[in-house]
């Protein structure tokens, strides 16, 4: 069997390199590939395909994984421009938007204070995707005009969303818990 | 030699090409094995004329080991080598076993420290290889009904099964001499028996309640595809938990003791249990116990009882919907699997969370192996053409120690398997030539809440000063939902690698070996540590309100008021010094909050300290 691994996901998957994606598209370009390579299809093959199903499988999950995720989406973008990211070292020093988060984060915090905590966290659910869609629009408008670093600023931020979203949902399920 | 052979439409492949393979269902209480003849999936019978086979394996000295009903029989007799529920056993450690809540009726072998071994006539044996008596009982009654050799199969595991019990499985059916196609999820196997049958499109949610387990997944079929999209469940609610309940109730209602009694418990629990089963289909239901008066259970009574853990699973769907960002109102079908669902009160719940009246038309206890007999017909390659396809997740995220005792998630739970993920790592001394790394699964911030997998070491680093090496770890998840772990030194290519896998033909030593590296020595007593933390929190927490209390309780509690809360407060004491449970201690402490909620309350308002926040005693503490 031959994968190629030199493809971007885009093409893996039958897609125009562009932010705003036919997800019904891709979920079939996932499945047709998945269809075809996947360790199940090759169950009484040698070690060595074997091995090949395994390392492009996982190579299909982790594309349909970027692509999915719109701050992950956002960043492989810039990446296939040459823009590059250092987890420990890049972040954003933009102080009002850093202070507008942390406010978020103690909001959701302080959330049991309130009488119904669901309630709140899903209004601050509903105003931090509010957020991340203005984000989203100012780096297309970057990304078209490649001003690579400013899209970079943005998909920094965006990030503290990813998170933020995490800490929403770990405190529900914390809330959920306690009903019990 | 049959005269006369009728191809089954879509069979292309000729009779005598057939590949036998199995879908084995290696159950707590039964086993069963399935499999695919002329298109159709069917449990296959024993000499006996069984395909529920009791997972009991009976150990008589000089004897090949007895599995099944005529095992079971023996339990009476020669209890001690008759062993039952082993898979409760199955990838635990010794602490773990020693830990855990339920009671096992096993005598384990002390001189084994970290692998639970079991005493029996055959002498010590490991879960792993009593389960491959299990399997190799059940490969040979699919032999016998399939004439001839098989070639493979799969097996199903608990959604919530970890990496060590996964393996173990596998280890035990490497053993018992089958050729493991696939690892696969129960609840999974469950829809694949559902999904073909009726060619279903859209979201799937399979609420799985056994006897001790409860599993709910939601997965997503299209096309042939099933892409599980979240899966989630409590590995200790059961149906166990309402036979429990009900003893209680009916301990409550004779007033009688039974921690005291095991006979009478035992009784109880069989009345208890027979009471239930009735219930599904009287409205009620009449208890008798030697020597005492006749009780009667209404089912209105029972599913009252039973509410707190019906609702405990439905909170559990929610949260497996929302990892599958997925409404309830999205789901198109949601099957039923195990024998607790058999119970109308979980049937009504799940159908009013998900506004649809669930599948029940397979035999719950047998759907799980059919799903599973599916799979390896088409994993072996009988049925080409055929477009299914099983895209599974892993269901315990995966991470690694870090600083401080915390685990730091390298590989989230439900992301799609197979997956790899690597992590950067650096030396911190001058010189330093090694480096340990410590895995771990599960949900929970620190190391001591979370499954500790293996601690492996990094040796041979080329020396050079700190933070100038670069240690790219890659963790890599296969199908099977199984992990390994490799790691290279980025500048010099020098690699180390550790696998947490066998490969095949491994002797039994080799196997217990690799077990053994693969749960961690030094792992603590959990039940202790959290027992320790309740007793620390406790004594906060009465100090707290000891100290308010002198300071203004009567200036701001009515006599009744301070009763009570001192009531509580005392019986916290009492709890925090006798309790073994610390779930006990976190109910006192709970209730000593709930009670001086309004007098914490009056506190702020009075404004008597400025720095106290919130709604509780921990407040107190600042």
């Amino acid at each position: 069997m031959e994968f190629d691994f030199s493809r971007n996901y885009f093409e893996l998957f039958g897609l125009e390199v562009e932010f705003q994606l036919d997800h019904a598209a891709l979920t079939i370009g996932y499945q047709k590939q998945q269809s075809q390579f996947h360790p199940d299809r090759y169950i009484e093959s040698n070690d060595q395909d074997k091995r090949v199903a395994m390392q492009a499988t996982t190579f299909i999950n982790e594309g349909y994984k970027v692509l999915s995720d719109e701050h992950a989406r956002a960043r492989y973008m810039l990446e296939l421009n040459g823009v590059s990211f250092d987890v420990e070292q890049d972040t954003t020093h933009d102080m009002d938007f850093l202070m507008s988060q942390m406010s978020l984060r103690e909001e959701i915090d302080e959330v049991d204070q309130h009488e119904d905590p669901l309630e709140v966290l899903d209004k601050l659910s509903k105003q931090s995707r509010a957020q991340k869609q203005d984000l989203i629009d100012t780096y297309l408008e970057y990304y078209h005009a490649k001003a690579w670093d400013e899209a970079k600023e943005i998909v920094l931020k965006l990030q503290f969303f990813s998170r933020l979203q995490q800490q929403i949902s770990s405190k529900q399920e914390a809330l959920e818990d306690e009903l019990l | 030699m049959a005269l006369l052979q009728i191809s089954e439409p879509g069979m292309s492949t000729a009779p005598h090409e057939h590949r036998l393979a199995v879908g084995i269902d290696l159950g707590t209480t039964n086993s069963l094995v399935a499999s695919v003849r002329s298109g159709v999936a069917e449990t296959l019978v024993n000499e006996s004329g069984e395909s529920l086979v009791p997972s009991v394996v009976y150990y008589a000295e000089n004897n090949s080991p007895v599995v099944g009903v005529k095992a079971q029989e023996m339990a009476v007799i020669d209890p001690l080598n008759t062993i039952a529920s082993i898979k409760r056993v199955l990838g635990r450690s010794v602490s773990e076993i020693e830990s855990g809540k339920n009671y096992l009726p096993f005598q384990f072998d002390k001189s084994s420290d970290s692998v639970p071994k079991i005493c029996t006539a055959h002498g010590s044996r490991t879960a792993v290889e009593i389960s491959a008596d299990i399997l190799s009982a059940l490969k040979e009654t699919a032999e016998t009904a399939l004439g001839g050799e098989l070639k493979g199969a799969v097996i199903t595991v608990p959604a919530y099964f970890d990496d060590s019990q996964r393996q173990a499985t596998k280890d035990a059916a490497t053993l018992a001499g089958l050729n493991v196609f696939r690892l696969l999820n129960e609840p999974t196997a469950a829809a694949i028996a559902y999904g073909l049958d009726q060619s279903a499109e859209g979201v799937i949610a399979v609420y799985d309640l056994g006897g001790g387990t409860f599993d709910i997944s939601v997965l997503r079929l299209r096309q042939g595809v099933f892409e599980v999209l979240a899966t989630g469940g409590d590995s200790a609610l059961g149906g166990d938990d309402f036979d429990h309940a009900i003893a209680r109730w009916i301990a409550e209602e004779l007033s009688v003791a039974l921690d005291e009694d095991p006979i009478l418990m035992r009784q109880t629990l069989i009345a208890a249990k027979n009471a239930k089963e009735s219930l599904t289909t009287n409205s009620h239901a009449t208890i008798n116990l030697d020597g005492h008066s006749e009780l009667n259970l209404s089912r209105d009574k029972f599913n009252e009882i039973i509410e707190p853990f019906v609702k405990k699973t439905i909170m559990s769907c929610r949260r497996a919907l929302r990892d599958a960002d997925v409404d309830a109102s999205d789901v198109s079908e949601v099957v039923m699997v195990g024998g607790s669902t058999r119970v109308l009160a979980v049937r009504e719940q799940v159908e009013k969370y998900f506004s649809r009246s669930p599948h029940v038309d397979i035999d719950p206890d047998r759907v799980v192996a059919i799903g599973a007999a599916i799979q390896a017909d088409i994993l072996a390659g009988n049925k080409p053409g055929d477009e299914m396809l099983l895209l599974d997740v892993i269901p315990l995220s995966l991470g690694i120690e870090t600083m401080g005792g915390l685990v730091e998630k390298i590989i989230n739970r439900n992301t799609t398997i197979p997956v790899a993920r690597a992590q950067e790592f650096t030396t911190y001394k001058d010189g330093q030539s090694a480096m340990r790394i410590h895995i771990l699964q599960g949900e929970r911030e620190l190391v001591s809440d979370c499954r500790s997998l293996a601690t492996f070491d990094l040796t041979d680093l080329p020396p050079l000063v700190a933070g100038a090496a670069k240690i790219k770890v890659t963790f890599q998840v296969d199908a099977d939902g199984l992990l390994s772990v490799s790691a290279q030194e980025e500048n010099t290519g020098v690699s180390a690698s550790i696998e947490v896998k066998p490969s095949y033909g491994l002797t039994d030593a080799e196997i217990e070996a690799m077990l053994k590296s693969s749960i961690d020595h030094a792992q603590e007593d959990m039940q202790a540590r959290s027992l320790r933390e309740e007793q620390v929190e406790a004594d906060r927490v009465v100090e707290a309100l000891n100290s308010a209390l002198e300071k203004d309780g009567d200036q701001l509690l009515e006599p009744q008021e301070l009763e009570s809360i001192t009531i509580a407060r005392d019986s916290l004491v009492k709890m925090r010094q006798s309790a073994t449970d610390p779930e006990q201690i976190t109910k006192a402490i709970k209730q000593v909050e709930k009670v001086s909620e309004e007098y914490v309350a009056r506190r702020m308002n009075n404004s008597v300290r400025s720095m106290m926040q919130g709604h509780n005693v921990k407040e107190f503490q600042e």
